[in-house]
C-alpha cells in the first residue's frame, strides 16, 4: 500500500504536467500575404522553430524566450511547419503548418489600375478648381 | 535573441519622462490657452494662426500613432512597399492645399466640416457624414490610444492599460485647459522633437547595423518584404494615398484648421506640412526591416517600431524613441480630442439636442464632450486584443478606411461641382463604406479604402450625371453669416 502511494500521486498530477507543456493558441491555417502572428500558451521559456517540410530537415530556431507571441512576415509561397517545446527540453511539445498562397499578380495589378483611376480623377477635378457651370 | 520579456528602458525611467513630459504638456496647454474667453477662441484659436504655426500643426498632426508605430508594422508585413505607401500618406495633406483655400473663401465663419456638408446637401446627407465621420474619428482615438499603451509596454514592460490610461489622461487635461491654441501652440514644439529625434533614430540605425546586414538577413528570411512584385502591398499602394486622403478630406480635425488658419495661410501650410512630412515614414519605417538582422522577437506587428529601435540603439535609443513617439500621440491625440468635440458640439449638441445653445453653453459642452470622448476611448481601447478589429493598430485603422475613404468625392464634389446633389452624396457614403468594409473582410485590411473610394466615386458621378441640380455657392457665406446672427 505505502509503495502505491507515490505512483498513485505521479498519476494524479501527470495531466498537470502536460498542461504545462507549451502549446500552439489557435493558429492559422493559411496566410495570403506571407504574414501571420504565432500565439502559444507556456509557462516559462520556450523555443520556437520554423521548417519547410513536415521532416524539419531544413529547421532553424526563430525564437528562444519568454514572449508568448511571434509576427513573421515575408514569406513566399509555400507550406511552412512550425514546432515548439519548453527551452531546454527535449522533446518537441507541439506543431503548426501554416500554407502561404499570396493573391495572384492579376488581382494585384487589378486593384493597382482601380486605385490609379480614381487618383487621376481626383487630381483632375483638383486642378480644373473653380466649379464650372 | 531579444523580446518583449527583456525591456530595455528600466521602467523608473520610463516614469521620469513620463511624468516629467506629462507636467510639461498640461502645463504649456494651460498657459496657452488662459486667455480663452469664448466657444471661438476655445476652437478657432481667434481665426488669425500664423504660417510657421500652421505648418508645424499641420506636419505635427499628421505625424500620428500611425505614423510612428504602424509605418514600421506595415513595413514589417508588406515590405518596402508598404514603408514607401505609407509615405504616400503626405498627398492627402498637400491635395488638401487647395481645398484649404476654397474652404476659407466659401464660408470664412464656418465652424466645422459638418457645417458645410449640412449647408451644401442638405440633413440627410449631413447625418450620413457624422456617422461617418465619428466613426473615423473614434476609430482613430482608439488607435492612438492603444498605441501609447504599446509603446510603453514594449519599451518598459509597464502594462499596457497602465499607460494607455496615463497618456490619455494628460492629453484630455490639456486639450481641456487649453482648447485648438493648446493643441497648435503644443504641436509646434512637439514637431521639432519629431523631426529632431526622427533623424537621429535613423542616422544610428544606419550606422550600427548597416544596409548589407539588413538586406542579407531579409533575403535569407523575409524575402517577399524586398520583392517590387509583393502582391498585398501592390494592392495596399492606391488604399493607403486615398485612406490617406479620405482622412484629411473629410475629417474636422483638417477643417478646423483651415477654418483657424489665417487668410492665404491654409494653402501654403498644407502644402509644406505635407512636404515636409513626406520623408517621416520612410525613416519611422526602414527601422523596422532591420528586424531579422538583429534578431529580435517581434510579440506583436505593432511593436515592431520600439522595439528594433530600443534595440539598436540602447537605453539612449529607447529614451528619445520614447520622448518622440510621446510627442508624436499627444501632438494627434489633442487635435483630434479638440476637432471631435467640436464637431459633436456644433453638430450634435447645436444641431439636434439644443438648436438655441448660447455662445457660453457651447463652451462648456465642448469641455464636457473632451472628457466624455476620453473615457469612451479609455474603454474601447482596454479592450485591444480581444475583439476583432481592435486587433492591433494597423487592423483597427484601416477598418476605418473604407468609411473616409468614402467621403471624398462628396467633399471634392460638394467643393467644386456646382451639379453635385444630396441624395448622390449620401449613397456615395453609404455604399462606399458598406462595400469597402466587405472588402475589408473578404480580401483584406489593404484594399477596404481603395474599393470605398472608387465606388464612392461611381456614385457621385452617375448621380450628378442622371440627376444634376445646380446649387448657389453664395449660399454657403449667407447661411452660415445668418445662423450665426441667429445663434448670437
Amino acid at each position: 500500500m505505502r509503495s502505491l502511494l507515490p505512483a498513485s500521486l505521479l498519476l494524479l498530477l501527470l495531466p498537470l504536467v502536460a498542461l504545462a507543456e507549451p502549446r500552439f493558441d489557435d493558429p492559422p491555417a493559411d496566410s495570403r500575404d506571407g504574414g501571420l502572428t504565432l500565439e502559444w500558451n507556456a509557462e516559462g521559456p520556450v523555443e520556437l522553430e520554423q521548417a519547410s517540410g513536415p521532416d524539419f530537415d531544413d529547421a532553424r530556431v526563430i525564437y528562444r524566450g519568454g514572449d508568448t507571441s511571434s509576427v513573421i512576415s515575408g514569406l513566399p509561397d509555400g507550406e511552412y511547419r512550425f514546432r515548439l517545446r519548453a527551452d531546454g527540453a527535449d522533446d518537441w511539445a507541439d506543431e503548426a503548418r501554416v500554407e502561404v498562397a499570396h493573391h495572384s499578380l492579376a488581382r494585384a495589378f487589378g486593384f493597382f489600375a482601380l486605385g490609379g483611376v480614381v487618383f487621376l480623377v481626383l487630381i483632375v477635378a483638383i486642378l480644373r478648381g473653380r466649379p464650372r457651370d | 535573441m531579444t523580446g518583449l520579456d527583456d525591456p530595455i528602458l528600466p521602467s523608473s525611467i520610463a516614469w521620469g519622462l513620463l511624468i516629467a513630459f506629462s507636467i510639461l504638456w498640461v502645463v504649456l496647454g494651460w498657459w496657452l490657452g488662459r486667455h480663452n474667453k469664448t466657444a471661438e477662441d476655445h476652437m478657432l484659436a481667434g481665426r488669425n494662426v500664423g504660417l510657421a504655426l500652421a505648418t508645424a500643426t499641420a506636419m505635427a498632426t499628421w505625424v500620428t500613432a500611425n505614423t510612428t508605430m504602424t509605418a514600421p508594422q506595415l513595413a514589417l508585413q508588406l515590405g518596402v512597399w508598404g514603408m514607401l505607401g505609407y509615405s504616400l500618406g503626405a498627398l492627402g495633406l498637400i491635395l488638401f492645399a487647395p481645398l484649404a483655400r476654397r474652404i476659407r473663401e466659401l464660408m470664412p465663419r464656418g465652424f466645422t466640416s459638418g457645417d458645410f456638408i449640412r449647408l451644401r446637401f442638405g440633413t440627410f446627407t449631413w447625418r450620413v457624414f457624422l456617422v461617418v465621420s465619428l466613426i473615423y474619428a473614434f476609430g482613430w482615438l482608439v488607435s492612438m490610444a492603444m498605441a501609447g499603451g504599446v509603446l510603453i509596454n514594449a519599451l518598459a514592460g509597464i502594462d499596457y492599460r497602465v499607460g494607455m490610461t496615463v497618456i490619455l489622461t494628460v492629453c484630455v487635461i490639456y486639450t481641456l485647459l487649453g482648447g485648438l491654441r493648446a493643441v497648435i501652440g503644443t504641436d509646434f514644439i512637439q514637431t521639432i522633437i519629431i523631426i529632431a529625434g526622427a533623424a537621429f533614430i535613423a542616422w544610428l540605425t544606419i550606422d550600427k547595423v548597416g544596409f548589407e546586414a539588413i538586406h542579407f538577413n531579409l533575403m535569407e528570411e523575409r524575402p517577399e518584404l524586398l520583392s517590387l512584385l509583393f502582391p498585398a502591398a501592390i494592392m495596399f499602394l492606391f488604399n493607403n494615398l486615398l485612406f490617406g486622403v479620405g482622412e484629411i478630406f473629410h475629417s474636422n480635425v483638417w477643417w478646423s484648421r483651415a477654418f483657424a488658419f489665417g487668410r492665404n495661410v491654409g494653402f501654403r501650410a498644407y502644402l509644406l506640412g505635407g512636404l515636409l512630412w513626406l520623408p517621416i515614414p520612410i525613416v519611422a519605417g526602414f527601422i523596422a526591416l532591420a528586424t531579422p538582422a538583429l534578431g529580435i522577437n517581434v510579440p506583436a506587428a505593432d511593436m515592431v517600431g520600439p522595439l528594433v529601435a530600443a534595440e539598436v540603439l540602447g537605453l539612449t535609443g529607447a529614451i528619445v524613441v520614447f520622448i518622440v513617439v510621446f510627442a508624436a500621440l499627444a501632438s494627434s491625440l489633442d487635435s483630434l480630442l479638440a476637432a471631435t468635440s467640436d464637431l459633436v458640439t456644433r453638430d450634435i449638441y447645436r444641431g439636434h439636442i439644443r438648436p438655441q445653445a448660447s455662445e457660453q453653453n457651447q463652451f462648456r459642452a465642448t469641455k464636457v464632450i473632451v472628457v466624455l470622448l476620453g473615457l469612451l476611448t479609455w474603454l474601447a481601447a482596454s479592450y485591444r486584443g480581444s475583439l476583432p478589429i481592435i486587433g492591433s493598430l494597423a487592423e483597427l485603422l484601416y477598418f476605418t478606411g473604407a468609411f473616409v475613404a468614402s467621403a471624398i468625392w462628396p467633399i471634392v464634389a460638394g467643393l467644386y461641382w456646382r451639379r453635385a446633389n444630396p441624395q448622390g452624396a449620401a449613397w456615395s457614403m453609404i455604399l462606399g463604406s458598406g462595400i469597402g468594409l466587405a472588402s475589408y473582410f473578404l480580401i483584406g485590411f489593404y484594399v477596404a479604402a481603395l474599393v470605398g473610394a472608387a465606388v464612392s466615386l461611381a456614385v457621385m458621378v452617375l448621380s450628378t450625371w442622371l440627376a444634376p441640380r445646380p446649387f448657389d455657392w453664395d449660399r454657403l457665406s449667407r447661411d452660415a453669416a445668418a445662423e450665426e446672427v441667429r445663434s448670437a
